[in-house]
């Protein structure tokens, strides 16, 4: 017998080629060494790896001298082989397959490994690409696609339709869509969509509004609103019919003033244009109307026309005023005479300067925004005294502003028996701290107190009086006795327009109030429109504070400070008085 | 359709100048698509300021409305591309004008959305869609910039070769290594197998776009084996045929990478925009 090695290689066209060896011999080295009988050019085949022996002329054995080798998927050291039966033996890439031809022994060898990875069949063009690197372009556009059209329609749209209470992934859902915070007033709608867009694809509407806001005020009668606004231009009317075709509300719909979504903050102020619209031309229209024309507050706002008595009139008309004081602001502010001299007298008891200042007098209501009426007792009777007795340490006072019971105080004080005639009577001159507040003022009384109660009375009430001084005295009449003409002190003048003094603190009284020349109190001492343009311009105006109309007005006719965003007014002061730091 | 060619077109033999036929799509027709993308866009910035939208810009506003159709209806005629590509022809509509088109009405779309926007920007399914927008546009101009400057050194790179060349190339010094490597002892004939058995196309995307391959058998058999003076020289061979190709792969992967972000991120901002659009409608 014999070993008859038959080694099959493949040509590039895939011909197979056989080559027959026969070797007569027992035993057969096994090894990449070109000295071995069954020589494999195979790196992964030891130089000898194995050796083949014959044992009976039909069974062969196969024994690793270093690293095992593979039979028939097993890997082995040594193993005996029956030929007539076959097997297939693995040294590294190779395969020898064991069978037997006659009396010999087949070992058929072939390559079943490429040499080299380089060199086995792949598709060039796709090697050389990034395919199979990155996940499919077409496969992840897809996957996007879906994820974006689940995420962020189906889930919204599907959480719209959920009736009842939401889910915080429900409410999270829908929020995707929000296209920015709703504002502080609104911010516990937030995740509630359906609390102001109620349908689909139909916009927020007026009714909407007003489940909440119930008793907001109409400007005026829908009627007269419609027909107050200006026709549009041709790119107005051309905006205003994609609006409508979209089947947008308006105009004059809550959503054409009141924008949301435009941040966590309060909502924006209303934009000049909403009122001028209208009122820019309003003549035109509205015939009867009683309103001038207002636009821009820089250019085109009307006069100021404060409410004097009952009726409204221009500041251009130098408007008078009888409050039926005698007070001359002048005389009071004046830094030099008598009212000066009297104050710095009185420093020690009353806040004042070297000279009376506002502020002595007037106090702010509790807001800031306006001042509180001036009382007799704790102003004017700083100086002005109506002290008429003391009996030991306690000095008696007329009662201001009721004039019956003054003249009940001073018959009672004249009908007791002998009344000594009040302590600080005489002539003489007085120093002017003694006509101040608990003092005896009886420059009053005179010499009339010693004349009798009647006497007293009436010098208290003549036109050299102590009431007479300040107010305009009616004298009696039939069955009437002395009375006085009641003061007014309106609060406020202007009532369509809002103005806070303690928006002004950074500005001195005199500087809009021209009191320190007012010689007569029938002056109406309110600045015009001209004094508020020193500061205030229109809403694009380069003013230092740029005004539109929602900073004084209020659309919806309520009493109080106009609805608009106190932000926008502090920044602008702030941005002008940077401004006007910069400039010094 | 062939766009007829003019005088200017044609040298004194009546053939056509290299460079007509050579002009890029960025260069087409003397940069024209520029000029009318740059107008556009300055168009958009203008009316941002003059338009008189209140309370403030918003992608709400009429202006706003008007950018944004402006944007979609571009963004859907860009996404053509994909299809017009795959049908070439010449002249006045050629593929070299779309594409020029593509490039610059694309890049003016970086002012168009993001002044619909009204520059309010938050967590929501708009500003989703302007990201995609803004990273589609990204990944766009990346894919421009790598046009413009690799192909040069694609070229450098690969010396006259063809793609099958560097393969059997590398086959061919795979087959000397292997031969040579018969007589060598186990350990080493081993690590001359690894250098055979190593895939060079092996690794992921970042290898690929990094070029650094710190696993390299063929390095590393360099290293360890002295002595056999055909084997180190078939080894050192090897080695710069792989880093010739690796060069090249890296080059293309640098090539086709910003697709991959384009294509997708395309189609993710075409679902987006109707997720956007719908909302707003939904939403009225």
């Amino acid at each position: 017998m014999a070993f008859l090695i038959r080694s099959v290689t493949r040509t590039a066209d895939g011909r197979e080629i056989v080559r027959e060896t026969r070797v007569d011999r027992d035993t057969l080295g096994v090894g990449r060494a070109a000295e071995n009988d069954l020589s494999l050019p195979d790196l992964a085949v030891d130089p000898e790896h194995a050796v083949i022996t014959t044992r009976d002329g039909r069974r062969i054995s196969v024994t690793a001298m270093g690293l095992a080798f593979g039979i028939d998927g097993r890997s082995v050291k040594k193993i005996d082989v029956d030929s007539a039966k076959g097997a297939e033996l693995a040294f590294g890439g190779h395969r020898v397959t064991v069978s037997r031809a006659g009396d010999d022994v087949v070992l058929a060898v072939r390559r079943v490994d490429a040499v080299s990875d380089a060199e086995e069949e792949r598709e060039e063009a796709s090697a050389f690409s990034l395919r199979g690197k990155l996940p499919g372009k077409r496969l992840t556009a897809w996957l996007l696609v879906f994820a974006v059209l689940l995420g962020f329609l189906a889930l919204p749209v599907w959480s719209f339709f959920q009736p009842g209470p939401k889910t915080i992934y429900q409410a999270q859902a829908e929020h995707s869509w929000s296209s920015g915070p709703l504002s502080a007033a609104h911010h516990q709608l937030e995740g509630n969509c359906e609390a102001c867009h109620k349908e689909a694809f139909v916009s927020v509407r007026d009714e909407t509004c007003r489940t909440c806001h119930k008793d907001v005020h109409d400007h005026a009668s829908p009627e007269r609103i419609g027909k107050a606004r200006a026709e549009p231009g041709a790119w107005g009317r051309f905006l205003q019919g994609v609006a409508s075709s979209f089947n947008k509300p308006g105009p004059g719909a809550c959503v054409d003033c009141h924008t949301e979504h435009e941040g966590a903050d309060r909502m924006p102020a209303t934009a000049q244009a909403f009122c001028t619209d209208c009122h820019a031309t309003l003549n035109q229209r509205l015939a009867d109307t009683r309103l001038p024309n207002a636009g821009d507050f820089g250019i085109s706002h009307p006069q100021f026309r404060p409410v004097v008595g009952d009726i409204r009139v221009s500041m251009d008309a130098h408007p008078r005023q009888d409050n039926g004081l005698k007070f001359p602001h002048a005389l009071h502010l004046n830094n030099k005479g008598g009212v000066a001299r009297m104050a710095q007298t009185l420093q020690g008891r009353f806040p004042f300067g070297d000279a009376l200042g506002c502020k002595d007098c007037h106090a702010p209501s509790g807001d800031g925004a306006r001042f509180r009426p001036v009382e007799m007792e704790t102003s004017c009777g700083m100086c002005h005294s109506l002290a008429y007795d003391r009996v030991g340490g306690t000095v008696r006072t007329l009662r201001h502003g009721d004039a019956a019971a003054a003249i009940a105080d001073l018959r009672a004080y004249y009908a007791g028996a002998s009344r000594p005639r009040p302590v600080e009577m005489g002539g003489g001159r007085r120093r002017p701290g003694a006509y101040a507040q608990a003092q005896v003022y009886s420059v009053y009384f005179g010499s009339a107190g010693q004349r009798g109660a009647d006497s007293a009375i009436r010098n208290l009430f003549s036109q050299s009086g102590a009431c007479a001084e300040c107010h305009t005295v009616i004298p009696p009449s039939g069955n009437a006795t002395w009375s006085v003409v009641p003061v007014r002190q309106p609060a406020r003048y202007l009532l369509h327009g809002w103005f806070d003094h303690a928006a002004h603190k950074t500005e001195t009284c005199a500087s809009c109030h021209k009191a320190g020349t007012s010689g007569n109190a029938t002056d109406l001492l309110l600045p015009g429109i001209e004094t508020c343009r020193t500061c205030h311009g229109g809403e694009g105006a380069k003013a230092k504070v740029p005004s539109g109309c929602a900073m004084c007005h209020s659309y919806h006719s309520a009493e109080g400070a106009p609805w608009q965003p106190r932000r926008n007014i502090r920044r602008t002061t702030q941005t002008g008085a940077a401004a006007s730091a910069r400039r010094n | 359709m062939a766009a007829p060619l003019k005088d200017r077109d044609l040298d004194r033999r009546g053939r056509v100048r290299e460079a007509v036929l050579h002009e890029g799509f960025l260069r087409h027709r003397s940069f024209r698509w520029l000029k009318i993308a740059t107008f556009l866009s300055l168009a958009a910035v203008a009316g941002y300021f003059l338009a008189d939208v209140k309370p403030r810009p918003n992608g709400g506003s009429w202006y706003g409305y008007m950018l944004g159709t402006i944007g979609v209806a571009l963004i859907l005629w860009l996404t053509l591309l994909g299809v017009r590509k795959r049908w070439m022809t010449r002249g006045r509509w050629s593929l070299k004008a779309w594409t020029s088109a593509h490039v610059y009405l694309g890049l003016s779309l970086i002012v168009i959305g993001t002044l619909h926007t009204g520059f309010q920007l938050g967590w929501n399914v708009h500003t989703l869609a302007w990201a995609l927008m803004m990273l589609v546009i990204l990944s766009g101009m990346w894919g421009i910039a790598v046009y413009a400057t690799l192909p040069a050194a694609l070229s450098n790179n690969r010396e006259e070769m063809t793609q099958t060349q560097m393969l059997e190339a590398l086959r061919a010094v795979d087959r000397q290594l292997h031969d040579a490597a018969q007589p060598l002892a186990a350990g080493e004939a081993a690590l001359v197998r690894k250098s055979l058995a190593q895939n060079p196309f092996e690794g992921g995307i970042f290898r690929r776009l990094s070029g650094r391959y710190p696993g390299c058998a063929t390095a590393k058999a360099l290293r360890r084996i002295a002595g056999n003076e055909k084997v180190d020289s078939l080894l050192t061979r090897k080695l710069a045929m792989l880093a010739r190709v690796r060069r090249h792969l890296q080059l293309k992967a640098m090539l086709e990478v910003w697709l991959y972000v384009h294509i997708p991120a395309t189609f993710a901002l075409i679902a987006a925009l109707t997720a956007h659009i719908t909302s707003v409608f939904f939403y009225w």
